[in-house]
């Protein structure tokens, strides 16, 4: 990359960074940002030229933040109530997967004929597993709420995305 | 100058001009900012800030559209606008408005507005 488009990504990204829109029209202002800039080399213009024309970054994306309020979207305050259960439902998810490949990690190792005999630890590390067996009385329910909580996890992340992207008009 | 009066005044016809220089040959966006400067002479010097949001309105409405040129020799790919069948359509019909509008305001601005 030379200097010179080191300059360029840098102005842009600093106007990018500062922009209030969704993605897709972000890509839509740093596309033309770019094509100008080049189009103001084409044209003969010094660099120094070009960014004194163009402006500050700050102003520039305040500026465009301004006059695009209409391609902004609402954020819906009830986002939050899908992103505090989707936290909540993740670790639950998490803290299953975590008890999950613990036991069948334990079962594993359980059942190395040789490493059962030579090692004393099994009794102490079979713990975990014997909890597990306890706990979750059936594979089948067990099975259906890890299922059930992935579900939900899945529906928080869908609203939350949604609800951040309704279109203001 | 820049009075509210003006500005709005401004911004009206601008959406106005922009589509229109961009029906009569397809342009990039610098180069609609020198024209609509040049012709103006000086009266409708936009930044890009200004002119981005109308550029994405018309694309929107599908009166225009965005390509990419190829970039000959050394010369950068850059994004340019053409108007679509449906820009050109509405593009006459807005030049009409303008032009009913011009003479109406006209007559009353020498006085005719006993009329």
């Amino acid at each position: 990359m030379t200097q010179a488009e080191k300059k360029m990504k840098r102005y842009v990204n600093a106007i990018e960074r500062r922009l209030n829109l969704p993605l897709e029209v972000k890509a839509r202002v740093m596309s033309d940002f770019g094509s100008s800039i080049a189009a103001r080399r084409e044209a003969g213009q010094t660099d120094e030229e070009i960014y004194a024309e163009l402006g500050d970054p700050k102003k520039v994306a305040a500026e465009l933040n301004e006059q695009m309020q209409e391609f902004a979207y609402r954020k819906s305050p009830w986002r939050f109530a899908f992103a505090v259960l989707g936290i909540y439902f993740g670790i639950k998810l998490l803290g299953i997967v975590y008890v999950l490949i613990f036991a069948a990690a334990m079962a594993i190792y359980a059942n190395m004929p040789n490493m059962a005999s030579s090692v004393g630890v099994i009794g102490g590390a079979d713990g975990p597993t014997a909890i597990f067996v306890t706990t979750s009385t059936n594979w089948l329910t067990f099975l259906l709420e890890v299922g059930l909580t992935a579900v939900v996890v899945g529906l928080c992340i869908w609203g939350y995305r949604r609800l951040c992207k309704c279109k203001k008009k | 100058m820049e009075d509210r009066f003006s500005q709005q005044l401004k911004k009206g016809v601008l959406e106005m001009l922009v589509l229109d220089l961009i029906c009569s040959s397809p342009t990039y966006g610098y180069e609609l900012l020198s024209q609509l400067k040049d012709i103006s002479q000086g009266m409708f010097a936009l930044k890009e800030g200004t002119l981005y949001p109308i550029l994405y309105r018309l694309e929107d409405d599908g009166l225009i559209q965005a390509r990419w040129s190829q970039g000959e020799g050394r010369s950068a790919p850059k994004k340019f606008y053409e108007a679509t069948p449906a820009g050109h359509t509405e593009n006459n019909r807005r030049k009409q408005i303008w032009q009913e509008f011009q003479e109406t305001v006209g007559h009353f601005l020498d006085g005719g507005r006993k009329l």
